[in-house]
């Protein structure tokens, strides 16, 4: 149940910027997931609207944008797109991969008045 | 009339700043921490009371555990007279850099040299939140099976060492220690794997020595 630790710091943060803004009530929140930060959507909007009762945020709708593994070998440069498991570069074979996509977990923006 | 605010913020970067903070904090003060990060029945604590055995009078040693409901672990370790801060998680399926900052304040970081965080039995949560540890330590144990690194990259890309635990249990499981090597190659090629039996002693020497590097190189730093 990361969702719920991950939602209230989210909150925390809406409360912020909604602040900031001098926004009065916070209708629409629009986030990021990285496919490998493994947030089940289901359970996080529940967290959310829990994490979100008696804030600025209350009755919100979250947008949930997951975006998909990419990775990029550091030895040839070829990108790829893992398949199931993360092993080796699919051109060269080599180990040391990294990861360019997959790992965000972003609040991108937030609608009020 | 409604307005759109664009924010563009890492969602963690609350728990990464305070990891920072928490990073800066013990370097300072040359203690070195350790994130271990296992399943729920790895042998994490078994390993814990192995190590304090050894250490005890050589390195100060004080412990972070985190517990989803008990504080079982803790007790455990209690014998040891060592610091030991329980975290109850509450339910929580890991530890974060707020939790550990808030626990460091109850330890008198000038007589400790070594804090092994226990966190709460799980190898994805954890994985993500980044306590300010020193490194991270996985616990694996043969009667998992040998396809852990493969179903768990997060974590193992991020490890600095893996304990494959329970050796003694080799003969009765279905482990494939090639498998396992070869996943965690094609994962993290840096990755030091100690071989251990909490029980029979199989390998403890090997982990203590390596990790006596790691604290010398540390304070070396």
């Amino acid at each position: 149940m990361h969702e719920l630790r991950i939602a209230t710091d989210l909150v925390e943060m809406v409360e912020g910027h909604a602040a900031d803004a001098g926004l009065q009530a916070v209708s629409r929140v629009n986030v990021s997931f990285g496919q490998f930060i493994q947030i089940v959507p289901d359970l996080f909007e529940a967290a959310f609207r829990e994490a979100a009762r008696d804030t600025v945020a209350a009755g919100a709708e979250i947008n949930i944008e997951i975006i998909a593994a990419e990775m990029r070998c550091m030895n040839c440069g070829s990108p790829y797109i893992p398949s199931g498991d993360l092993k080796g570069c699919a051109t060269c074979g080599s180990s040391e991969i990294d990861i360019v996509h997959g790992k965000e977990l972003f609040i991108k923006s937030i609608e009020g008045e | 009339m409604t307005m759109k605010i664009m924010i563009m913020k890492n969602i963690l970067d609350r728990n990464q700043n305070k990891a920072g903070e928490v990073r800066a904090f013990l370097d300072e003060r040359k203690v070195m921490m350790v994130n271990i990060i296992s399943s729920p029945g790895a042998g994490k604590t078994t390993l814990l009371e192995r190590t304090c055995e050894a250490l005890a009078g050589k390195v100060r040693i004080a412990v972070i555990e985190g517990d989803v409901t008990t504080d079982r672990d803790a007790q455990r370790l209690k014998k040891y007279n060592i610091p030991i801060v329980a975290i109850n998680t509450e339910g929580g399926c890991h530890l974060d850099s707020h939790s550990i900052s808030k626990a460091l304040v109850h330890f008198d970081l000038d007589s400790v040299d070594l804090i092994f965080v226990e966190n709460v039995g799980n190898l994805i949560c954890p994985s993500q939140f980044d306590l300010g540890e020193t490194f991270k330590l996985a616990v694996v144990s043969t009667a998992e099976g040998d396809d852990k690194p493969a179903k768990y990259p997060m974590l193992f890309s991020q490890a600095r060492a893996v304990i494959l635990n329970k050796t003694d249990l080799l003969p009765y499981t279905n482990f494939r220690l090639d498998a396992f090597a070869a996943d965690m190659a094609s994962i993290n090629p840096r990755i030091t794997i100690f071989r251990t039996s909490a029980i029979t002693g199989e390998g403890l020497q090997e982990w203590l020595a390596w990790l006596g590097k790691q604290l010398r190189e540390f304070s070396a730093a």
